[in-house]
């Protein structure tokens, strides 16, 4: 009975490890998207916040400047697609490709360049059990006080007001650029945090291809918790429970591809419409500019 | 705004911003490894042109980016982004590899049926956004992200279990028979019939696109598409052909490299072909004769990448880095000039 206890205990466990970084994706992706702005980038920022902070980390010796640094990395990503949303108009599916594409790269040849060896960065001083912690609960935290901006404040209420018509939020005398802007750039923040989860509570080190999809998972959680801060989080801990389930299902004969699909089909089976109503914001991906 | 308002209109400026890209920040990135950009352009270049077997393989290079880059071309003219072009190829390359190496046939028999194998799976592959798209108005680009990594892992499950063939490694099915093997162009290279086939294709788009009533429905749908609607052009119709097509292409690129280059079906057939073939269908500005031009100078990068990091001691990810910057910085083309009102 005990080992029982154990056995769900150690799968629960392994659900928030796992769920955190896609918390705090999703997080980012949900802000962003409710302001107007698709951010398929989400899978680039992780790898900025992870790979910045395991560098910051190895170079001062301290995590949390590690963390820091990871963070801006992130929301200077952010920024870049925020820029050109918001001032130039370009289309932000192409634009977030191409950032994944040029993260992963920049990253790749970061390593080399920092630590003369291909791969993989040394390993840095990473949180211990008790960052680790912090980290999970300040997910959840930023869950729910997303939720509140988003539904309680007035630049919360901008914020969707951008989403779903800018033209009337203009004409309302909101500033839908820059509510974009600060929008997108604070998501990248949030969303840099997976990254930074992962590179230094999860691991001590950055390795290419760590981040494995989290970002594009991510994204999947924004659909099907239906673009909400606490239904992303919701998604994203489903997600994160599946993948905590795999090392036992796949003992059970289950192939483990079968489970690390199941994300990615849920989101098209949402996007479809077969999981009840699902609405992005009317104007989300949508470019909006002055004339 | 539609996509060709978007996209449309080749400008010096940008062919001026990739060359910027492409020479400045791949000049920087290699003083930031202590190498002379003189000596890193000079391994890049030697690699890719030096010896008969290095063009053929430069050659090689553009065809995988070819067939895709073909493919999104058809997709982003008619208004959808066909972001999963690589999960199209992935899958045409598994049918391609599968058949194959299943069925032995004749070399006249064998090498058609893979090539339609590949071609019918990426069509497939691309039908499924298509068709949500069109029957229910799903958003094609969260759905083909979605299934570029859903189409890895079904390969990767099939090829290791229920499809798993006798005598297959990891992640990999046996090698082809010869007679399924496409024909090498040039001796000890892998350049194969695979190579004019992307060519003749291109100029077949090109005509199909700009002189057919198809072509011109496809066009509509993505310039103008209250207006194409107006004019009973049925738009979801439009989108699952598209897209259809669209992957087709990626999957038949899939099913060369299979039976050209590789002789067997792997599940690292490609080092991301569907996402840098993105960069060359904008660099091409959608338009399929200048996307074989885009094509070849995304190959030189490409072969020329390899000698660059053993030659001169360059990472290759400087290549990967300057893609997708080129990405980045074409999104926003022809925007600034087609200012909207909303």
């Amino acid at each position: 009975m005990s080992a029982l206890v154990a056995g769900i205990l150690a799968v629960l466990t392994l659900t928030l490890i796992k769920a955190t970084p896609l918390i705090y994706a999703a997080l980012g992706g949900v802000l962003s998207e409710r302001s107007g702005v698709v951010n398929i980038g989400l899978e680039g920022i992780l790898i900025a916040g992870a790979f910045t902070s395991v560098v910051v980390s190895g170079a001062t010796g301290s995590p949390i400047a590690g963390a820091c640094c990871g963070i801006v990395a992130g929301a200077l990503l952010a920024a870049i697609l925020a820029f050109g949303a918001t001032r130039l108009g370009v289309d932000q599916i192409v634009a977030g490709t191409g950032l994944n594409i040029a993260a992963l790269a920049a990253a790749a040849f970061g390593i080399v360049l920092v630590y003369h060896q291909p791969g993989a960065t040394h390993e840095v001083p990473a949180f211990g059990r008790g960052g680790e912690t912090a980290l999970i609960v300040l997910a959840f935290a930023m869950a729910v006080l997303l939720h509140a901006v988003l539904n309680r404040t007035p630049w919360g209420l901008h914020v969707r007001a951008c989403g779903e018509d800018p033209g009337a939020a203009e004409a309302a005398g909101i500033d839908a650029l820059r509510t974009r802007f600060t929008a997108v750039v604070i998501g990248g923040a949030i969303a840099s945090l997976g990254g930074v989860y992962l590179a230094l509570a999860e691991l001590d080190l950055y390795s290419d291809g760590m981040t494995a999809g989290r970002g594009f998972i991510a994204l999947a959680a924004v659909i099907f918790g239906r673009w909400t801060p606490l239904g992303a989080t919701g998604a994203a801990l489903f997600f994160g429970f599946f993948s905590a389930l795999q090392f036992s299902l796949q003992r059970a004969g289950i192939a483990s591809e079968l489970m690390q699909a199941l994300p990615y089909l849920a989101a098209v089976v949402a996007l479809a419409g077969f999981a009840g109503r699902v609405r992005a914001p009317a104007s989300d991906g949508v470019p909006y500019l002055r004339s | 705004m539609t996509m060709r308002a978007l996209l449309g209109g080749r400008t010096t400026r940008d062919l001026l911003v990739v060359v910027v890209l492409v020479f400045g920040v791949g000049s920087l990135a290699m003083l930031l490894a202590h190498v002379s950009p003189l000596d890193g352009f000079g391994a890049l270049f030697d690699g890719a042109f030096g010896t008969r077997e290095e063009v053929a393989e430069t050659l090689v290079q553009t065809t995988n980016l070819l067939f895709p880059a073909l493919g999104i071309a058809i997709a982003f003219r008619a208004g959808l982004f066909n972001i999963g072009a690589e999960g199209q190829l992935v899958l045409g390359g598994f049918a391609a590899g599968w058949l194959g190496a299943q069925i032995p046939l004749p070399a006249v028999l064998a090498v058609p049926m893979v090539l339609i194998a590949g071609t019918l799976a990426g069509g497939a592959w691309g039908a499924i956004p298509g068709f949500l798209r069109a029957r229910f108005g799903a958003n094609e680009v969260i759905a083909t992200l979605m299934l570029n990594v859903i189409a890895v892992l079904l390969a990767t499950y099939l090829v290791n279990g229920p499809l798993a063939l006798p005598g297959s490694g990891a992640s990999e099915t046996p090698t082809l028979p010869h007679a399924a093997q496409l024909g090498d162009l040039v001796a000890n290279s892998r350049l194969t019939w695979a190579f004019p086939i992307a060519l003749v294709l291109a100029f077949a788009l090109r005509w199909v696109l700009q002189r057919t009533v198809f072509g011109y429905e496809l066009r509509a749908a993505g310039d103008a598409p209250e207006a194409a609607k107006r004019a009973g052009i049925d738009l979801g119709r439009t989108a699952l052909v598209a897209m259809t097509l669209s992957g087709a292409m990626a999957g038949l690129g899939g099913a060369t490299i299979v039976a050209g280059e590789l002789h067997r079906f792997n599940t690292g057939l490609s080092p991301g072909y569907g996402f840098i073939a993105i960069a060359v269908a904008l660099v091409g500005n959608l338009d399929p004769l200048w996307i074989v031009v885009a094509a070849f100078a995304f190959g030189v990068l490409q072969s020329g990448g390899i000698a660059m990091q053993a030659e001169a001691g360059v990472p290759r990810d400087v290549v990967s880095l300057v893609t997708g910057l080129v990405i980045i910085a074409l999104a926003g083309r022809r925007v600034v000039a087609t200012r909207r009102t909303t």
